[in-house]
């Protein structure tokens, strides 16, 4: 197993966000995980490549053998975690050319991603197309094993969810590099075909499915609220 | 720290010694006592008698930086200059002064009084950067005089501050001139005073001050930022600081003045503490606490 999460509880604020997730991924695998807002998606991914601001209180995550629960973010990274941020902030004063210098593992990562883009400051007046594709840049050049999404599809048109999908595709699914695919829509899961899908709702994973498209369906018809009534609930 | 290409200094100054002097045509380079001497005009331009410093006269148009570096590379040297740039008429320029120690426990004391004047149409791009021990004491003073139409554009950067920094800066705005300032300063066990005065004198100046102050370890940071306006005229005061650690200090005073009703000053003034968010953002990236800090304060001084 790539990444294994059991039990995980956790707590922002002085609230329990996240209340008992069980996770598995293998090396390799793609899985998506759906939710509505404020379900604890993010916090999960959060809470995986180990940003400090989010308290354990339970549970344990494993990085292949290795126990990573108390890792700093940067350890984490450097083991092959890397989480492509939902609303990444901007750092002003430094370019995003800059930040790949100093993070780059890999020799000369190149992407079509718009010639200007690299020598702005990161994420500053970005549109949401070009947070995506600078979060992408960023990710593949840290060479990693397992790779989180957060909603990688939000707010992007068709034309450049195809694009983002294309390059998910090339520089991650077909080099066997495991990927975690966050999202609220669902739409990219077309494109990606993720191998297994879980729901989260409330803090809890309350259906894990082989067939995406089967999900898609059941919450289109349902809703998230009314998921808990899907006949997939027992799988 | 040392200089590495001498042979592109103008005029170099070791403790009390002076090491080189090259004045090329159309620039006139010289001790500040010799010029005392010579040039009986340059006299009332000198805030005092000099003992030593440098005197540099642009005449005409020249195509490469000038460039002047005091160095302190003894124990307790006390350094007392009086410096004296002048750009003639239509003349565009640019300097750059390097003021450094040469080691961080020299406890050494680098005073200087520097009046710089642009004459009409002139600009200047003037660069300084500083970098000192731990245990000096720093007090630069500068003058510029702008004359009519003339730009200033005056960029201070001290990144390894001394111990103690009081840096006092006047600025004299005649008509149409504009004075362009940052001042990037890293606080790091230091105590810091700044002093800058803009005099927007002449109709139609400008003057525009940046500070980006960080208060890193142990830093008392003061501040005292003002424009002046008694012509109409605009000015805009941008002060920004950083409180990157629990023992520093930074106080900001911006002060706006303005004696004609047909001026327009502004001011923006904040202090932050480093962003968590960001912070735990490039850690994502594979970057250590430290060195995310760092990338963040590179990148607010860059701004």
């Amino acid at each position: 197993m790539l990444l294994e999460i059991k039990n995980l509880k956790v707590k922002g604020n002085h609230k329990e966000i996240l209340k008992g997730i069980n996770l598995k991924l293998k090396p390799g695998e793609i899985q998506a995980l759906l939710g509505p807002n404020a379900s604890g998606k993010s916090t999960l991914a959060q809470v995986i490549s180990g940003n400090p601001k989010y308290k354990i209180s339970q549970g344990k995550i494993f990085l292949g053998t290795r126990e990573i629960t108390k890792l700093s973010p940067e350890k984490r990274t450097k083991l092959g975690i890397a989480l492509s941020w939902q609303n990444p902030p901007t750092i002003k004063g430094v370019k995003l050319s800059h930040l790949l210098e100093k993070i780059s593992q890999v020799k000369n990562k190149k992407l079509d991603i718009g010639s200007d883009l690299i020598n702005r400051e990161i994420n500053l007046d970005f549109s949401g197309g070009e947070k995506k594709m600078s979060e992408l840049l960023q990710i593949l050049s840290l060479n990693p094993k397992l790779v989180i999404l957060d909603e990688i599809d939000s707010g992007l048109d068709l034309k450049r969810l195809e694009k983002v999908a294309k390059i998910i595709k090339k520089e991650l699914i077909e080099k066997k590099i495991s990927v975690l695919l966050i999202t609220h829509s669902g739409v990219i899961l077309r494109f990606l075909k993720p191998q297994m899908t879980n729901v989260i709702i409330k803090g809890k994973i309350i259906c894990q499915e082989k067939n995406y498209k089967k999900v898609l369906k059941i919450i289109k018809r349902y809703g998230y609220e009314k998921c808990k009534k899907c006949k997939l609930l027992a799988s | 720290m040392a200089m590495k290409n001498v042979k592109n200094v103008n005029y170099w100054q070791v403790d009390h010694k002076i090491k080189n002097v090259s004045g090329q045509k159309g620039v006139i380079i010289l001790p500040s006592p010799e010029a005392w001497q010579k040039f009986k005009w340059a006299r009332k331009w000198f805030a005092r008698k000099p003992k030593e410093g440098y005197f540099v006269w642009l005449k005409e148009q020249v195509d490469f930086p000038l460039t002047t570096c005091l160095t302190i590379a003894s124990k307790k040297i006390s350094q007392n200059l009086t410096n004296l740039l002048v750009i003639e008429k239509n003349i565009k320029a640019k300097a750059n002064v390097v003021c450094q120690a040469t080691k961080n426990n020299l406890c050494g004391t680098h005073q200087a009084q520097g009046k710089l004047i642009l004459k009409d149409n002139a600009h200047l791009e003037y660069n300084h950067f500083h970098q000192w021990g731990s245990q000096d004491f720093v007090s630069p003073d500068y003058q510029f005089i702008l004359g009519k139409n003339s730009r200033l554009t005056y960029n201070y950067k001290n990144l390894s501050p001394p111990k103690n920094l009081e840096l006092k800066t006047l600025i004299y705005n005649d008509e149409n001139s504009s004075a362009n300032l940052k001042f990037v300063i890293n606080g790091l066990n230091s105590k810091i005073n700044l002093k800058d005065t803009i005099f927007l004198q002449g109709k139609n100046s400008q003057g525009i001050v940046r500070l980006r102050l960080v208060g890193r370890k142990n830093s008392q940071i003061e501040a005292k930022s003002e424009i002046l306006a008694q012509a109409s005229a605009k000015g805009h005061l941008d002060c920004q600081g950083i409180l990157a650690s629990k023992d520093s200090t930074i106080s900001l005073i911006p002060k706006l003045v303005c004696q004609n009703k047909k001026a327009q000053i502004t001011h923006e003034a904040s202090i932050g503490k480093i962003s968590e968010e960001e912070l735990n953002y490039l850690r994502t990236r594979g970057l250590s606490e430290k060195e995310a800090i760092n990338l963040i304060i590179t990148g607010f001084l860059n701004k």
